[in-house]
């Protein structure tokens, strides 16, 4: 027998047991970390037709706020994408002379990045911008149009896309992240002429968290709500 | 079979198919599991199947090998060819996130659009039976998902019927023209474009112009619609001899002759019942209710003469004499079963007791009347007409209705044209409509004109427009091959068409929902017809746009629908708007409304002066003795497919067809006993002669039709009719006239598409062109030998304690204890509470209420407590919650109920109302993504349809039934619901506002939550029926069916797979195609395999009408938001055409629901169970003529006003209390003392009666005080 098994062998079920569990460990830790949306989905940027729509620049630096061009956000479940004569109003041709030029490049090479606007706009067809925030199918209808009416801003959800050259996934958007929300609107909610200010509305979310109360805004936004958010399986999946 | 004493139904039996009837051990078994036997095996038990049926077919049990194919090695071979497929689909799609694109609308942007919400517009579906309906149609961004009804339309009112809710798949039905075709002489069949057929066109008709059109025939769909009507004068214009035939495939024209003959002038009889003035109507055949083209306004009507509310309500009484058994026929008081030749007789045998005693009008006709001969037979109960009369002339003028349907003769529509005259009917219970000339020509008759054109060589060109003469065209015509005659034939058709097929030009059209157009309702009411999108196969010209083309100078101009149908509204607006200036305004006005309001009323007509026209009719009148087995009599009906048009709908030939629940098929029915002495009856079907069947119970030969075999199965006939002999399986329907047959119409199709193609049988060939009616004679019918699978669900989905699941009593019981409540005392555990009279009937009256131990906060009901009003001390609390310890337990109830807090959603069915026609199924469908499985599917008990209706007979005689009644059943969300507990994953729980939610992404499909339903509402994907194309292809196909045996139609047809694909690895399988996804609800989850699915109350209208609310800040008094009653309705009771489903908010005092709820014919199903359910049932109540049932029933004469089934020496005063000891042997209950006393009670049997002490001492182990209101 000891020559089949030499004395040394008799540490590998320790080996053997040990690394499987190691390897359980990494195995569970890894899905844990690697398979859930924060890591798959937070940081998502899809390059965009045309070089994509400057967030930063429109609505950081210009300052136009989010309704300008998602015009139904505030009546609709979705925050619609402008149309192409959205762009056009503002991108077509020598439509922005009269604007700052301290603030707008004119050099050709600049206007020749939004050709492609004005190319759409003349064949009367769509650009084809690729989606980056999408909750699964199984998910209904996320109202747009309830949560800013009862004080979202879209900084929870989308983070500050007014500083975003490219627009990225800034949250995960798995339900256990809807779920924080919903059990605790107090932490989130602002006032409604404020969803569209990000900038202020992420000083004051801040502002919360570090001290640990709730505006006063809060408490104002809280008491018109018609009740607590729902947290049912029923009010999303069905 | 004892527990038949104990229906709440007049204490007959209850029974839904012959083997429940017998009760037989089979069934029991049947009953216990939750599928039928063999579905949840794969495929190899079809082998045995085979055997099986073949040992039932020769009677030899020993054919049946009974040994069982599904090994384990058959299991691994099955598996390992599965997985090897899998590996290579797995191979070619990765794991990648959806990469999406947005499509934004670019220069022109509408401006109601609103991304994300829905657009409803109105319009209107002209039906091909005359009329139209007029239509509420939801689009999401252009794109139409669900048709409802118009709620400003006097038709519709807001209701659809399953042909309105269905006509969307005509849309999107994937088999549809797309393209023009062209037969090249030389080169066979050629795809073409309609550039090429204008060139053609130009060549062509340009022939034509200087003959005049002679030589030039057109053949097209008889339309109410004004501007086609202009389109037809602009043909026959420029071509005045051509030659123009408008038919409808489905019409019995003696109704036009028949009041030709009355008044002088071809009119269509329309019901107009009103509660105020409708208390007799009888009906020759005339099923109102369903497939007739005002069914919406007829049943609407017809529930309102029914509905009883109040104890001193009435309700009409409806006699029906018909020879199948029909929605009208299941909705009558009393009912004679009659051959169609007898059903005339009938008429006539109440002619002559009228003719005498009503004066006026009927005078002329008396002596003709007299001069009829009626061969006397035992089929007519003279009885019932004697009783007819009497209550025709008790009920006063203008206060009944005479209606014949399409079965009947010319004569006898004329002599219910009379009757009705001399009766005071006309403009009020009925009223009569003139046809313009084209809708009043004979059918048949035009056909047979144009045949005998095309035989002489008279036609050179045929254009048929919409219609289908090769498919529906009566046999002795024989078009076909009269089509091959003619030189040119163009076929202009929206779906797939057997003539499109066979002729040289085949033109794809628009659907009525891509095109403009108008049409008129049959009670004038004038609609446009609108566009909801664009034309999914450009290009494509609607009707009036290709009759405009051809009559336009040039085929290449532009014609342009919209211009043409303003043209002929601008011609016409003085009429119908009342003045020429001002059009605009008017028109969009009708546009937005969907109709012209000011259309002129019509007057009531006058019969024609001398009547000797119907005397003439009456003269010609043979009238033959009741048929025989060796002659049958036939009446042609319709189905759920109509005439042939929705034969590649799915959801409408898996809609369990009326009375014999038979899917997929159009069987010949037959009455078992005809069906039995011609030796036809199903396979399982035990008896051997007349004798059996008059005793059956003795003979002890049980029937086994459904559980016998794995599927049920027919025997094939051979049917002779007319010189056309075809062979169709035969199917039993009780209560069916005795030696006749009905043939449906509308199945057989060989070019519908991959959904209708091969489904049944096609009867067309066996009309003849001569008959006016929808009937004849002769039918010689022997049985063949061969059998063949046929899927009746009526067996599906069975519930146990049938005897209390439906409940129905007489007009006199329900004025006697209506209002009475009951209390109830068990001594057992104390408890005294009241029921109602619904209640009453059914077990709740002789079981002790449940009362649940533990403290369940969704209890609302008449038994829990307030909970708000639960202390920490309760005795009644659990002992671990009286624990002052569990303080946050205890602070948690004392704010109340879960369901304390408005809205809390329910729903009641009114079973008086109800008439079966499945609108609510099919508009469930619609609204709900439900996947249509296919014919072997729902043998197997598969079928998804949420919404089931459950048809039931009473009595004990199979061949003639007491009575057919139906019982739509869905989810009924219980609050102590049996799902929800044994899910091991959370998937069904329950939601704050009392709905059983289903989440599917959760559900893992274990099927646990099925099994415990004991309604059997609860649906399983076996396979992605959802989500990939029915009958469709999957890779490897060829090579597959190469070695798999020919499995003959496994899903729906089988002509397009021989095995089926539902088992073929799902990323093999053809994914549903892009057309059919676009019917889809955006807003309903398209569900995948191996998930459970059942009604959801329609939760995403709740949540919208939820969102609307809040955000338009609507509150109640109180300053709650809420959804105010009426602000959204669920998708079935949008469509019920009686309004007898009522859904809302329960808590809302003054809601609808709440007052059905409280109704005291209100009742939840199974509650013995105390499952608690949010939808309750309401008890059918039936008038019928005590001294019919006095003289025929005596059984249910003596419990017409004693309807509960522990008979009378119960009399249940108010107050009284009631101690009940149901379940002695012989029948015989003894009241008992209420002294709280423990007694020797039994129920049911007695292992429930163990459980039920165990339940009591531990009452009393938790200290709930005896005799205190729990």
């Amino acid at each position: 027998v000891s020559v089949l098994f030499p004395k040394w062998t008799n540490v590998l079920p320790t080996v053997f047991a040990m690394g499987a569990l190691g390897g359980a460990v990494a195995a569970i830790g890894g899905f844990w970390y690697y398979a859930t949306p924060k890591f798959w989905r937070v940081g998502y940027m899809p390059t965009q037709p045309g070089g994509g729509f400057n967030h930063q620049l429109h609505a950081g630096k210009l300052g136009m706020d989010c309704r300008y061009c998602h015009t139904k956000v505030e009546k609709s479940y979705e925050a619609n994408i402008p149309n192409v004569a959205t762009c056009y109003g503002c991108h077509g041709a020598g439509k922005l002379k009269k604007m700052d030029q301290s603030v707008i490049d004119y050099s050709p090479t600049h206007v020749a990045k939004t050709e492609f606007i004005r190319e759409a706009f003349a064949q009367d067809a769509s650009i084809p911008w690729r989606r980056v925030h999408k909750v699964p199918d199984y998910v209904h209808n996320f109202p747009h149009h309830v949560h800013l009416n009862a004080g979202m801003s879209c900084y929870s959800c989308h983070g500050r896309i007014d500083t975003m050259p490219v627009v990225f996934h800034a949250e995960p958007m798995s339900m256990s992240w809807c779920l924080d929300c919903h059990r605790a609107p107090e932490k989130s909610v602002v006032p409604k002429e404020k969803v569209t200010n990000l900038a202020w509305v992420q000083d004051e979310l801040t502002k919360r968290k570090e001290t640990g109360t709730v505006g006063v805004d809060a408490q104002r936004v809280l008491e018109t709500l018609q009740k607590a958010p729902p947290a049912n399986c029923g009010a999303c999946h069905y | 079979m004892t527990p038949r004493t104990l229906s709440a139904v007049h204490g007959q039996a209850v029974w839904r198919s012959a083997d429940e009837l017998w009760d037989s051990a089979q069934f029991r078994e049947h009953l216990e599991r939750e599928f039928p036997a063999g579905m949840s095996e794969l495929v190899m038990r079809e082998r045995q199947d085979l055997a099986k049926d073949a040992a039932l077919l020769k009677n030899d049990p020993t054919l049946a090998t009974g040994k069982s194919f599904e090994n384990r090695r058959e299991f691994l071979k099955l598996m390992g060819g599965s997985m090897a497929l899998a590996g290579i689909a797995a191979a070619v799609p990765g794991c990648r996130r959806p990469d999406q694109k947005i499509y934004t609308y670019s220069k022109v942007v509408p401006e109601e659009v609103v991304p994300g919400k829905p657009l409803y517009y109105v319009t209107a579906m002209p039906r091909f039976d005359g009329g139209c309906e007029g239509l509420l149609v939801e689009t999401h961004e252009g794109r139409p998902t669900k048709l409802e009804g118009n709620p400003l339309h006097p038709m519709n009112q807001g209701k659809s019927t399953i042909w309105s809710l269905a006509s969307i798949m005509e849309l999107y039905d994937p088999d549809r023209a797309k393209f023009p075709t062209f037969n090249n002489p030389q080169r066979g069949k050629v795809m073409a474009s309609w550039d090429d057929f204008r060139a053609w066109g130009s060549e062509h008709f340009k022939a034509y112009d200087a003959k005049q059109g002679e030589g030039l025939a057109f053949l097209v769909e008889k339309s109410s619609s004004p501007t086609r009507a202009a389109m037809r004068d602009r043909i026959l214009k420029k071509w005045p001899k051509a030659t123009w035939t408008a038919v409808s495939s489905s019409e019995a024209s003696a109704e036009s002759a028949g009041t030709l003959a009355a008044f002088g002038t071809s009119m269509r009889s329309v019901t107009n019942f009103a509660k105020a003035h409708t208390k007799t109507i009888v009906s020759f055949d005339r099923d109102f209710l369903q497939y007739h083209a005002t069914e919406l306004a007829s049943a609407r009507q017809f529930a309102a003469t029914r509905l009883v509310v109040e104890t001193s309500d009435e309700m009409s009484r409806l006699y029906v004499f018909e020879s199948s058994l029909t929605a009208t026929g299941a909705a009558a008081d009393h009912r004679m079963r009659l051959a169609p030749s007898r059903v005339t007789a009938a008429l006539v045998l109440l002619a002559k007791e009228l003719a005498p005693r009503v004066g006026g009008s009927a005078g002329a006709i008396k002596a003709a009347v007299d001069a009829v001969q009626v061969p006397s037979g035992d089929d007519i109960d003279q009885l019932l007409i004697n009783e007819c009369a009497t209550e025709l002339l008790a009920a006063g003028q203008g206060q009944s209705a005479i209606l014949v349907g399409s079965s009947q003769p010319a004569a006898a529509h004329a002599l219910a044209a009379v009757l009705n005259a001399a009766l005071g009917n006309i403009g009020k219970s009925v009223r009569y409509v003139a046809m313009d000339a084209e809708e009043a020509g004979p059918s048949t008759a035009r056909l047979g004109v144009l045949s005998e054109q095309i035989k002489s060589g008279g036609v050179s060109t045929l254009v048929c427009i919409g219609t289908n003469p090769v498919y529906d065209a009566p046999g002795d015509l024989d078009f076909a091959g009269l089509l091959a005659k003619v030189p040119t034939t163009i076929t202009w058709h929206v779906g797939a068409s057997e003539t499109a097929e066979a002729s040289t030009w085949s033109l794809n059209g628009t659907s009525f929902l891509e095109a403009w157009g108008d049409a008129k309702s049959i009670d004038g009411t004038l609609s446009p017809i609108q566009p909801m999108i664009a034309p999914l196969y450009e290009p494509a010209l609607s009707e009036i746009e290709f009759l405009a083309l051809l009559s336009g100078k040039e085929m290449s101009a532009k014609v342009d629908g919209y211009e043409l149908v303003r043209e002929v509204w601008r011609g016409n607006a003085k009429e119908w708007f009342g003045a020429i200036t001002d059009f605009e305004p008017k028109w969009r006005r009708a546009l937005h409304d969907g109709l012209v309001t000011s259309v002129a009323p019509t007057t009531p007509p006058a019969l024609a002066k001398d009547l000797k026209d119907v005397v003439a009719g009456l003269g010609a009148l043979t009238l033959g003795a009741a048929p025989s087995s060796g002659s049958l009599e036939v009446a042609f009906t319709l189905g759920n497919v109509g005439d042939g048009r929705f034969a590649n709908v799915g959801w409408l030939q898996e809609l369990p067809a009326f009375g014999t629940r038979v899917v997929w098929d159009n069987p010949v029915l037959l009455s078992p006993k005809t069906a039995v002495e011609l030796g036809v009856a199903p396979l399982g079907f035990k008896y051997q002669g007349a004798s059996d069947l008059a005793n059956p119970f003795e003979t002890n030969k049980l029937n086994a039709m459904y559980t016998e075999g794995t599927y049920p199965t027919a025997r094939v006939a051979e049917l002779t009719l007319n010189g056309k002999t075809v062979k169709a399986p035969v199917w039993i329907l009780p209560g069916m006239a005795d030696n006749t047959a009905v043939l449906m119409l509308g199945y057989g199709r060989t070019n519908a598409g991959l959904v209708g193609d091969g489904v049944g049988v096609n009867f067309s060939p066996m009309r003849k062109s001569s008959t006016s009616t929808l009937a004849d004679a002769g039918l010689k019918l022997s049985a063949t030998g061969e059998t063949t699978m046929v899927v009746s669900t009526q067996n599906h989905w069975t519930m146990d304690g049938k005897d209390s699941v439906l409940r129905a009593v007489d007009l006199p019981a329900w004025k006697k204890y209506g209002s009475q409540t009951q209390e109830i005392v068990d001594s057992f555990y104390g408890t005294k509470w009241n029921i109602n009279f619904a209640e009453r009937l059914g077990e709740l009256s002789h079981t002790p209420p449940n009362i649940s131990i533990y403290d369940n906060p969704y209890n609302r009901s008449p038994m829990d407590a307030d909970p708000t009003k639960k202390k920490a001390n309760d005795p009644r609390l659990p002992s671990n919650v009286r624990d002052p310890s569990q303080a946050a337990v205890i602070a948690n109830r004392e704010q109340g109920a879960a369901f304390s807090s408005r809205p809390q959603w329910g729903m009641t069915i009114d079973q008086t109302l109800c008439t079966g026609c499945g609108a609510c199924t099919i508009a469930c469908q619609a609204e709900n993504n439900i996947a249509v499985v296919g014919k072997k599917e729902t043998a197997k008990g598969r079928e998804m349809a949420w919404i089931r209706v459950d048809r039931y007979f009473t009595g004990d005689d199979l061949n003639n039934p007491g009575a057919c009644m139906h019982q739509p059943v869905a989810c009924v969300h219980c609050e102590n619901a049996p799902c929800e507990v044994v899910c091991p994953v959370n998937a069904t729980i329950h939601g704050p506002e009392g709905l059983n939610y289903m989440t599917y992404n959760r559900c893992i499909g274990t099927r646990y939550c099925a099994n415990n339903c004991p309604y059997k509402v609860r649906r399983y994907n076996w396979f992605d029926y959802g989500v990939t194309k029915f009958n469709g292809g999957y890779y490897f196909k060829d090579a597959v069916e190469a070695v798999a045996p020919d499995r003959g139609g496994i899903t729906g047809s089988g002509e397009h797979n021989k095995i089926n694909p539902n088992l073929i690895p799902p990323r093999l399988r053809d994914k549903l195609d892009e057309i059919s996804k676009m019917q889809k609800n955006p807003d309903v989850t398209v569900r995948s395999r191996g998930v459970m699915e059942k009604c959801t109350y329609c939760v995403q209208r709740i949540n919208a009408a939820k969102i609307e609310c809040k955000l338009a800040g609507l509150k109640d008094k109180d300053g709650h938001y809420v959804v105010p009653e009426g602000f959204f309705q669920v998708a079935c009771q949008q469509a019920c055409p009686s309004n007898a489903i009522v859904f809302g908010d329960i808590l809302d005092e003054q809601s609808k629901v709440t007052a059905t709820r409280r109704h005291a014919r209100s009742y939840a199903l199974l509650g013995y169970l105390n499952t608690r359910p949010r939808t309750s049932h309401m008890v059918r109540v039936m008038n019928p003529n005590p001294r019919i049932l006095q003289a025929r029933d005596p059984e249910r004469f003596a419990r017409l006003e004693e309807p509960f089934h522990h008979g009378a020496h119960h009399g249940g005063h108010e107050g009284e209390s009631h101690e009940h000891m149901p379940g002695s042997e012989d029948g015989t209950h003894e009241p008992a003392e209420s002294s709280g006393e423990p007694k020797a009670h039994t129920f049911f049997d007695t292992r429930k009666q163990r459980e039920d002490r165990g339940y009591a001492m531990s009452l009393r182990v938790l200290s709930i005080p005896q005799g205190g209101q729990a």
